[in-house]
């Protein structure tokens, strides 16, 4: 059963994170179902014997109302309360299932080569992600909720009429379970290769659209604008051959439920118009048993959407899963002897699927307070090198030993959140003061005494609401408040205009000393920092010069001058 | 869209206070968005005959209920039971009938629902693709992306499911009073009493929660967006080794989000509690009054005659039913909030705005192609729609054919503007663009772009392969010719590393210098090619790398015209001729 195993690791988060919640949940869907069920069994008993009963006026004044009229009262606000109280238990359940599922996501997400995949394909995969979620979220509320009420209903009806005759009880248990079940697993197993294609499509149909708009020029002036627009109405009619056949598949279930309703309600009237008619059975309680299978397929009927929407929940399942088994567990670098920050000896990293290495068999060392600067042309390895050092990503071969380091990305990272708590990444325990010093030497404390929430002030998605030169003077104050022995910095000043830049680099620079630096750039200014250039070359070191030597100028001048 | 979401969104009709689930009232806002999309009669009419189709299986329903109530009152009254053969016969042809025609209705509304979508997303589409991009109100890509894709996808279940439901929530209640009336007007006033009393209830338990709950549904929306957030800067997590403290925050956020959750949607669901109460009680009461009714307790009622036991279960029967389409409406009640945004979130899309010069395709060549191309732009002056300011005031530029010429300014004086109108990327308002002896205009803009090369300084990455990247899928740049144009821009060993994968989205993966010889090799790959124009190609660049793509751009635009515009002084230096651009002038320099 490929589905079952794809669902364990899901289905255990559900357990683990709220147990009691799930199965109360499914408990009251229960009761609120088979109290209706019963509201009407019994009303219909109720009449039928009131009306045999009132026939005569001996009988009439002599038949107990109390019971069954109070029965029906309660049977009536019972419904309404664990109705009530199966909403507020399902959807408490789906949320705690939401948070600890987030979790487990992120932390699943946060191994070296993940985030590596993170940077390669952010939006797509993102938006795979939430989408696989929200499919994921139906899981409990239309797969697993539904079958368990359907499952207790089935044996409720067995039950009830049972008693009537054993044998009716049996045949219509079969029959609910036969088609109650049958039609949403015939529908789930029908559905699952169209809601597959589904998503599928919709994916298409998602980066054609962005390939459409964020590429328009580019299209235009060379013809192609036409065929995108075909491309995206590819995908589109793809996906509407999809919703097609999904609805197909709903369509016929829904009518298979129609069908096996009528027949179960057709054949047990037979049976008990039989029973009562050779007397096994009183008139009410006959009635009572057919406003029983009329009611009796109806939860049933809960499980199509979810049954048709399986396919994607198998598919979020599967894609999402595997992830989740995985704990990740702190891989302890090796340390460089005394004196070293880093040393690499014989590296060579390979991207995935790449034929060829991009950094091959390079070895070099950096002593503790050095500065060094990797210049190259660009795509020599410069930032896979950084990467590597900062261990996001894994040799193929060769030795790698470095002292924890601090990394600056070329893309400033910020986050939505309070400039406290952007700060406090890098120092958990950082108090106002410190942070103030580090704002102060990042030369960013105007502006947050300038604001009226000061620290508190929140931003938005990826640092929105600071332009590009405060954010890297945040990130930069990040970095400070890491009191890391080795930093890590990626064209630190790329983007910003000149004067900022320089301010930036002068600040960066008083606050070098005790810490060794390795800074990628092709910025001039940049490389001035550095005691040691090391110039890369189709992943290879190709010169390493150090101050004072000539060359060392030669390769300065070389570099863009602003 | 999760069942979560579903619920929020059910939550936030429900507490609105018109979220009222009798809606009496079957024209809806946001309805003339969906008639005038199709216009056509015969596309109504497929959905009216939908919501009819469903309406008459649901009304089916009141023979059926007569049929059992006749049959099970045979069976007390003691007949042979094979006399309520034919009755469990009808029952099970009017059950079959009524399944088939919910089906077939489900599947008409589903086929005309289906159809307005695609249409709507095509006018999205293409309106989109005609869009100018020098028209600043156009739709950032993402945006348009989400709008297309998931948001659209709420137009379906608005159109093919709340409209047929409202229809029977209108109907069906009143057809069953009518079929209950004549046999007791207490029961029939009974269900009349509990139903307006619904929307009633519900309305006043939702003023209460809906301010709260609505802060509550853009909180809940920005869980997943807490979520992408760190996801996008995993690196700086890592590197500051905040994965276990990100981890626990988001979990505690989590957490206190689903407290305050839980803190409304205990007021919130009171609304569909008053529902199910009033339903059930409903029910209840029925049956209670029947009952005493024929225990003679209560002999009103029923028009001064006495219910048979058949009347008294046909009743009873109708009385859940009464309230069926009611519980229904206000299942599918989000899908009209959902829907309409939706609707009106691609209608906004497909809005005109400013478009692109010549967007019909025209076949056919329409300029000599023994000669060169030249350029001659007259008095040309260029303001945003929308925004007096010119960022072009009286342009005087030209190029001969095979000429050279650079376009310097500083940042923001309209070099990028003017390349992008050479290109017919928009209208101007005045003045008067020449290329090769044709005015620039709607009918000549497509024809004359297909001699020119463009060479943007962000150049787009698609969804494929370098390969897929360099040829674009035209049909004249064949395998050999992608092959010369990674050699020209020196991207082999790029090729070599990246082999047939995808490219990461955004060109990351590649480097600023390697995604402009990207755009050099898709400019090279073109064929038929007079007139290159290159907006700042060697912005952001290190010196090595602006040198080679400068030798680059050279080599593509040997023997033809081009036109660069820059602010690079190298660059500028090594053209035939330099125009300088200063806001709002531009003059001869050399």
């Amino acid at each position: 059963m490929g589905i079952l195993r794809a669902f364990r690791p899901i289905v255990a988060i559900f357990y683990t994170e709220r147990r009691f919640m799930l199965i109360a949940g499914a408990l009251l869907a229960a009761v609120t179902v088979l109290a209706g069920i019963a509201l009407l069994g019994l009303s219909g008993w109720f009449i039928t014997a009131t009306a045999v009963a009132g026939l005569s006026s001996m009988t009439a004044l002599a038949f107990d109302v109390f019971a069954p009229a109070a029965s029906i009262r309660f049977l009536a606000l019972l419904r309404t309360a664990s109705r009530y109280g199966e909403r507020l238990a399902t959807h408490d359940a789906t949320l705690g299932v939401l948070a600890g599922l987030r979790e487990q996501l992120f932390r699943s997400w946060s191994r070296p080569q993940s985030a590596r995949l993170l940077i390669q394909r952010p939006s797509r995969l993102l938006f795979r992600l939430t989408a696989d979620i929200d499919a994921l979220d139906s899981l409990y509320l239309r797969v697993l909720v539904p079958a368990g009420v359907a499952i207790v209903t089935a044996f409720a009806v067995t039950v009830t009429l049972g008693l009537m005759h054993p044998l009716l009880g049996l045949v219509a248990g079969f029959w609910l379970v036969a088609a109650g079940l049958g039609i949403p697993l015939l529908a789930a197993r029908f559905a699952s290769a169209p809601s597959r294609r589904r998503a599928h499509a919709l994916e298409a149909l998602r980066s054609r659209t962005i390939d459409l708009v964020a590429g328009q020029t580019d299209l235009v002036m060379t013809g192609r604008l036409a065929a995108q627009k075909l491309a995206v109405a590819s995908a589109e009619r793809r996906a509407a051959a999809a919703d097609d056949q999904l609805n197909w598949v709903e369509v016929f279930a829904s009518a298979g439920f129609g069908f096996a309703s009528a027949i179960l309600l057709g054949g047990t009237m037979l049976a008990l118009a039989a029973l009562s008619d050779g007397g096994a059975i009183s008139g009410p309680v006959a009635a009572l048993g057919v406003l029983v299978a009329l009611a009796a397929l109806e939860p049933f009927a809960a499980l199509r959407r979810g049954a048709v929407e399986l396919g994607r929940t198998v598919l979020a399942a599967r894609r999402i899963a595997p992830g989740l088994a995985v704990t990740c567990p702190a891989l302890p670098g090796a340390v460089p002897r005394d004196g070293l920050a880093l040393r690499l000896a014989h590296v060579s990293v390979t991207h995935d699927g790449a034929p060829l290495p991009c950094l091959r068999d390079l070895s070099m060392n950096v002593e503790h307070g050095e500065r060094v600067a990797l210049i190259g042309p660009s795509g020599a390895g410069k930032s896979t090198l950084l990467a590597l050092i900062a261990q996001e990503l894994t040799p193929v071969s060769g030795q790698i030993e470095t002292l924890r380091a601090a990394l600056l990305t070329q893309k400033t990272e910020l986050f939505q959140d309070t400039l406290r708590d952007n700060l406090r990444l890098a120092a958990p325990k950082a108090d106002d003061n410190e942070l103030g010093h580090a704002l102060r030497q990042a030369g960013l404390d105007t502006l947050v005494a300038s604001l009226p929430l000061g620290l508190g002030t929140r931003l938005g998605e990826g640092g929105l609401g600071l332009s590009g030169g405060q954010a890297r003077r945040l990130a930069l104050a990040r970095l400070f408040l890491r009191n890391s022995p080795l930093w890590l910095l990626d064209e630190p000043t790329e983007g910003l205009d000149g004067t900022t830049a320089r301010d930036v680099l002068q600040r960066l620079g008083a606050s070098l000393q005790g810490h060794a630096v390795v800074i990628a750039t092709h910025i001039r200014r940049e490389a001035e920092l550095a005691d040691r250039i090391i110039i890369l070359d189709h992943g290879r070191i190709v010169a390493v010069l150090r101050r004072g030597e000539k060359e060392f100028a030669t390769a300065l001048s070389a570099l863009r001058p602003d | 869209m999760g069942p979560t979401a579903d619920a929020l969104l059910a939550l936030r009709s429900e507490v609105s206070p018109d979220g009222h689930c009798v809606d009496l009232e079957p024209a809806a806002n946001g309805k003339p968005v969906v008639e005038g999309l199709a216009d056509d009669n015969e596309g109504s009419g497929a959905l009216r005959n939908a919501c009819l189709l469903q309406v008459v299986a649901a009304l089916l329903f009141i023979p059926q209920a007569g049929l059992l109530a006749v049959a099970v009152g045979n069976i007390v009254a003691g007949a042979n039971w094979r006399g309520v053969v034919w009755l469990a016969l009808g029952l099970v042809v009017i059950g079959a009938l009524r399944a088939g025609l919910d089906a077939a209705g489900m599947r008409l509304a589903f086929l005309k629902a289906r159809k307005a979508l695609s249409e709507l997303r095509e006018r999205a589409i293409t309106a989109l693709a005609q869009r100018s991009p020098l028209d600043v109100t156009r739709p950032a890509s993402g945006l348009a992306a989400s709008v297309i894709t998931e948001q659209a996808e709420a137009i379906l279940p608005y159109l093919a499911r709340f409209r047929p439901t409202r229809l029977k929530a209108t109907l069906i209640p009143l057809a069953i009073l009518a079929s209950i009336f004549p046999f007791s007007w207490l029961a029939a006033f009974v269900l009349l009493l509990a139903a307006p009393l619904i929307p009633l209830f519900m309305a006043l338990i939702g003023w209460g929660a809906k301010a709260a709950s609505e802060k509550q549904l853009i909180e809940m929306g920005s869980m997943n967006g807490f979520l992408l957030d760190r996801l996008r800067g995993m690196t700086t997590i890592r590197a500051f080794d905040a994965v276990d403290m990100t981890a626990r925050r988001l979990r505690a956020d989590a957490q206190s989000l689903q407290l305050r959750t839980m803190a409304v949607l205990r007021i919130a669901f009171l609304s569909s509690a008053v529902l199910e109460l009033f339903a059930a009680l409903g029910v209840a009461m029925v049956a209670v009054y029947i009952g005493f009714h024929y225990l003679g307790q209560l002999p009103f009622g029923a028009w001064g005659g006495r219910l048979g036991l058949s009347e008294g279960l046909f009743i009873l029967l109708l009385a859940p039913a009464f309230f069926e389409p009611l519980r229904e409406l206000s299942a599918v009640w989000h899908d009209r909030a959902a829907g309409e945004a939706a609707l009106a979130a691609l209608q906004q899309l497909a809005d005109n705005g400013v478009a692109l010069l010549g967007t019909n395709d025209v076949a056919g060549s329409l300029v000599d192609e023994s000669k060169g191309v030249s350029v001659k732009v007259e008095a040309l002056s260029f303001s945003h729609a929308g925004n007096d300011a010119e960022v072009l005031h009286n342009i005087d530029l030209e190029a001969k054919p095979g000429e050279r010429v650079a376009i310097l300014g500083p940042s923001g004086s309209g070099k990028s503007t003017l390349l992008a109108l050479v290109a017919g990327l928009s209208p101007h308002a005045r003045g008067r663009i020449t290329v090769a002896d044709h005015v620039l205009s709607e009918s000549t803009a497509q024809q004359l772009r297909a001699r020119m090369i463009w060479i943007g300084q962000k150049p787009h990455i698609f969804a494929g392969s370098l390969f897929d990247n360099i040829s674009l899928g035209r049909p004249e740049v064949k395998t050999n010719r992608t092959r010369a144009a990674l050699a020209l821009a020196s991207l082999e060993h790029v090729a070599e590393a990246h082999g047939n994968r995808q490219i990461g989205e955004g060109g990351s993966g590649l480097s600023g210098g390697e995604i402009l010889r990207l755009a050099l090799a898709r400019a090279a790959a073109g064929t038929h090619k007079d007139l290159v124009l290159a907006d700042e190609p060697t912005t952001h660049l290190d010196t090595a790398t602006a040198q080679e793509i400068t030798e680059g751009l050279f080599e593509i635009a040997r023997g033809k015209t081009l036109i660069v515009a820059t602010h690079d002084p190298v660059l500028a230096a090594r053209m035939d001729r330099i125009v300088v651009l200063s806001p709002r002038s531009a003059r001869e320099a050399a």
